[in-house]
């Protein structure tokens, strides 16, 4: 065989690794090859055919000579025994076999110093055997080559100076040599024998050769492989080393070396190899060499009746050689060491063999079975607790070789690939099983886990549960990022694309007024868009709180709820609690928001759809209702001093809850709650606690300064919004509830000036959008003209601060807002009124940094250009 | 299971926890259960030298019962979303009691 060819026959058995998978009659096919057609040749692969028998001669140079010699498959084969499923029974048995016959050429390695070389020639030699016991086993074509491999090692044994099986062994004497390389497991057989040895000194066994260690440690490999307990006899029987008398005794069994002397008739037995480790558990077992043979030889007979092929060698027992395993542990564990016996279990175990491969064959390999019941006479021996402890151990060995036997025929049957594809179903199942987190419990998790579920949501971190129903939740609170983060410490953030957004576009609306100032028919489409209210240039207004009127302070909830209280209002208490109960609802609401169903596609095939979306929006309803009645917005206006509404809205719970508010509220509730602001816009305490003084930098009240910044970002833009969607004609009628109001005081804040730029923005709007009709514009032009009179004289005092606080922004864009729509009259008193500060602010201006004072000019230039002017001709 | 809900959401974030004898360790929040037990890791001590045994600490693993004070990070805490768990809980705990 060639170095890179792998044959099977040699390098398989070497290791066992490689053979494992693989078809563990591959080794013996050459050997089949030879003479007689293998059925394994479906199985094979074929190399084996390919390979010139004679090149293997190599082998030995190459892989070390030990590994090929004896039995080309019997060394890996061991390995093998599971590998086809479809053949293990069979493999199983062969399995003995091959024990059998490399026992046989371990030992005679041992004692026969030739055998190195041996293992070529003994290959040969067994084929040569092979034959003859094919007779008995034809039907087994697999077998044929062990059987060779028994006679070989016969005799081998034979050619030991026992008399027994010698002239078999005569025939193939020499070869027979030890082919196996020990394996460690086999070393410390050896050794453990070895130890066993001394104190056993079997006289019987001397006349035949010292069982070679091999044997033992063949044995001990089959028994590691069937029984994994049996180990210890292998070890005693070392010390026994009558081997060849043990084979020559194989059909006469124990208690006759003598027989042995017939074996020899029976050459054709090659089994005798396996029955050699059963005698040597044997010969641990058996104490009096004497009594063990006579019992072996009774023994032997019942066992026997079960395998009928044994029969023709009565006397020899079959049984034997199941038993011997089993007695080999007995023997161990007592530790009997008995040279008499030992022959006896050497002749008990040949004999055995021979019965056993036809026995095991019938059943289908299973010579553990088969050992179970033979060991009972042996067991007969020890005492009764051994023999019930034996009995187990028998039976339960066997219930588990049965076991893997069933199994076994299935082995192989699915791929790794199949496993996986099972395994990810199951994984599947049990998931599903289980439930997933997100889907399974989204509510409870919800329940329990608001906080973290809804967080997660909105930083975007760990999205473990992206649900739908959470991202709901999630874009709820999302909507309020801009006005929570402005809201309090940082109002860059948020608030700032909103003002920056704004602020550009009433740039663009002045830009386009100033373009084409004179013209009123001039439309720019888009232009006029948005007003900014404040941005990051223009902080927060100074506050300018006047004793005369009610105070920061007494506006402050506290104090101004006791007022209210006195007068009919609402309580602080009440309030709280009513806020609390708007919280309330709202998040029912959001939860009911989740729930809604997908609208019906077609109302006659899904009833059930329909029902449920009106279930739905019933539910709704009353959630509203519910909302806008802890709202007050539904109080009656004019009863109370100040209005409920207003009153919750002093709170800052309240402020902050408005926009989300606001999403779930109809077009004609948003304009009711929109008109009650417009409505008592000057007893609001945002307007009212925090009206601004120009004369000097307004008195700094923190709390109502975020106050004011909180209802900014929160309700102004919310309004803002929403007054974007109105028609002329109702922004006429807001100006119009202005107009009835303490106009000076509501521009004089900060929220009233925008609130009021927000109108007359939006009119603006719609007049470049070209819509509304002449009616309304007639109707608006009057509220204009009726509003402007009242503001007018109020026009000085509503700038925060001096103009050097910087702070003023809102009021330009109030005035642009103003000049924008105002008549040529109007611009004129406009200009009139605001001269001086627009004057400070430009000399101002060229005191200060060039980006500063830019930006300053840029504020003033608002307004100039809206009434078709430029600081620049000021200057 | 609102605190422990909540400071799921500290993870990875950097947090003082104040212990009943008045020792303070700043560390970065790695894990926080049922019980607010806290595993804190990179920890300093906030007066080392009060507590020069555990200059040499890098992780605790600190039990909840002893924990006085937890100083939170304020970036990190989404208050308006703190304050509606706080009333769902509030909801929950008093639907829990109708039942009983």
């Amino acid at each position: 065989m060639s170095f890179f060819g792998f044959n099977n026959s040699g390098h398989n058995q070497a290791a066992p690794g490689f053979s494992q998978a693989h078809n563990p009659f591959a080794g013996l096919s050459h050997r089949d090859d030879e003479g007689e057609a293998l059925e394994f040749d479906d199985t094979y692969d074929g190399l084996g055919d390919q390979l010139e028998e004679t090149g293997d001669d190599l082998n030995d140079d190459t892989f070390g000579g030990d590994v090929a010699p004896t039995g080309h498959g019997s060394v890996g084969r061991d390995f093998d025994f599971f590998g086809q499923t479809s053949k293990v029974a069979n493999v199983i048995e062969e399995e003995h076999m091959r024990f059998a016959r490399q026992q046989p050429p371990s030992k005679v390695a041992q004692h026969t110093p030739a055998p190195a070389p041996q293992s070529y020639d003994y290959g040969y030699q067994q084929q040569q055997y092979a034959r003859p016991v094919r007779t008995g086993y034809e039907q087994y074509k697999e077998e044929p080559p062990a059987l060779d491999d028994l006679q070989v090692d016969l005799s081998l044994w034979g050619v030991a100076p026992k008399k027994q099986q010698q002239p078999a062994q005569a025939a193939a004497p020499s070869p027979a040599p030890a082919r196996k390389i020990l394996s460690v497991e086999e070393v410390e057989a050896q050794m453990r024998a070895q130890a066993k040895k001394s104190p056993q000194p079997p006289p019987q066994q001397a006349p035949g050769m010292a069982p070679p260690p091999g044997l033992q440690q063949q044995q001990y490999a089959q028994q590691q492989f069937f029984n994994n307990g049996y180990q210890y006899p292998n070890m005693q029987q070392p010390p026994q080393q009558v081997p060849p008398q043990h084979f020559a005794p194989l059909q006469p069994q124990v208690p006759r070396p003598q027989d042995t002397s017939r074996e020899p008739a029976q050459p054709a037995h090659a089994q005798p190899v396996q029955i050699l480790q059963r005698p040597q558990s044997k010969h641990a077992q058996v104490p009096s060499p004497v009594a063990p043979s006579p019992v072996n030889r009774q023994q032997p007979p019942a066992v026997q009746t079960p395998q009928g092929l044994q029969q023709p060698h009565p006397g020899q027992g079959v049984h034997p050689t199941q038993i011997l395993q089993n007695p080999n542990r007995l023997s161990g564990e007592h530790g009997q060491p008995s040279p008499i016996s030992q022959p006896s279990h050497v002749a008990a175990q040949t004999h055995p063999g021979h019965p056993a491969h036809q026995g095991h064959r019938q059943q289908q390999s299973f010579s553990q079975q088969q050992q179970a019941p033979l060991a009972p006479p042996q067991v007969a021996m020890l005492s009764k607790e051994e023999q019930d402890a034996y009995l187990a151990q028998e039976a339960k060995r066997a219930k588990r070789n049965h076991k893997i036997f069933v199994m076994s025929k299935d082995n192989g049957i699915m791929t790794p690939q199949d496993k996986n594809f099972i395994t990810r179903i199951q994984l599947q199942q049990l998931v599903q099983a289980t439930g997933n987190p997100s889907e399974f419990g989204t509510d409870q998790s919800l329940v329990e886990d608001f906080y973290y579920q809804v967080h997660s949501q909105i930083q975007g971190g760990h999205r473990q549960h992206p649900s739908q129903p959470l991202n709901n939740f999630a874009q709820t609170y999302l909507f309020q990022t801009g006005s929570r983060q402005g809201g309090m410490r940082r109002h860059n953030r948020g608030g700032d694309n909103h003002m920056q957004r704004m602020e550009q576009q009433v740039q663009r609306a002045v830009e386009a007024a100033k373009n084409k100032p004179k013209n009123k028919q001039l439309v720019i489409e888009g232009s006029l868009g948005k007003i900014s209210f404040s941005n990051a240039k223009t902080p927060k207004p100074l506050l300018n709180i006047k004793r005369t009127e009610s105070s920061g302070e007494v506006q402050r909830p506290g104090t101004g709820s006791r007022t209210q209280t006195a007068a009919g209002g609402l309580s602080r208490k009440e309030a709280l609690r009513s806020i609390e109960a708007v919280y309330d609802t709202l998040m029912k609401l959001e939860d009911h928001e989740r729930w809604r169903p997908p609208p019906p596609v077609s109302e006659v095939e899904q009833p059930d759809e329909v029902q449920k979306s009106i279930e739905w929006g019933e539910q709704t309803a009353r959630l509203n209702a519910k909302l806008l009645e802890a709202l007050k917005v539904g109080a009656p206006v004019g009863v109370y001093p100040v209005h409920p509404f207003i009153t919750l809205l002093s709170f800052n719970k309240t402020i902050k809850v408005m926009q989300r508010v606001f999403r779930h509220l109809t077009h004609q509730q948003r304009l009711t709650v929109l008109t009650l602001i417009v409505y008592s816009l000057d007893s609001m305490d945002v307007v009212k606690g925090a009206q601004v003084n120009n004369t000097n930098d307004i008195r700094f009240n923190a709390a109502m300064k975020e106050k004011v910044e909180l209802f900014m970002l929160n309700v102004m833009s919310t309004l803002f919004n929403f007054i974007g969607e109105l028609d002329l004609d109702l922004v006429a009628q807001l100006l119009e509830i202005v107009s009835d109001r303490n106009v000076g005081a509501i521009a004089k804040s900060k929220i009233g000036a925008s609130l009021l730029t927000m109108i007359l923005s939006r009119a603006e709007i719609i007049k470049h959008a070209g819509g509304g009709n002449e009616h309304s514009w007639q109707k608006w032009n009057y509220q204009y003209t009726r509003f402007f009179d009242h503001l007018a004289p109020h026009l000085p005092y509503i700038f925060p601060g001096s103009p050097t606080s910087g702070e003023d922004v809102y009021v330009w864009q109030l005035l642009a807002a103003i000049g924008i729509g105002a008549s040529p009259d109007q611009q004129q008193t406009l200009v009139l009124q605001v001269k001086d500060r627009v004057m400070d602010t430009v000399t101002l201006a060229k005191t200060l940094p060039v980006e500063l004072s830019t930006q300053r000019l840029n504020n003033v230039n608002l307004f100039m250009h809206s009434i078709g002017l430029d600081v620049g001709l000021l200057a | 299971m609102l605190f422990f809900s909540f400071f799921k959401t500290l993870i990875d974030h950097e947090v003082t926890v104040e212990l009943k004898n008045d020792i303070q360790i700043r560390g970065t929040l790695k894990s926080v259960d049922q019980y607010l037990n806290i595993k804190l890791e990179n920890i300093s001590v906030v007066q080392e030298i009060k507590y020069p045994h555990l200059s040499a600490v890098k992780n605790v693993f600190i039990r909840g019962s002893v924990v006085r004070y937890v100083h939170l990070p304020a970036a990190a805490v989404d208050v308006p979303l703190l304050e509606d768990a706080t009333r769902r809980e509030a909801a929950n705990e008093a639907r829990k009691r109708n039942e009983k």
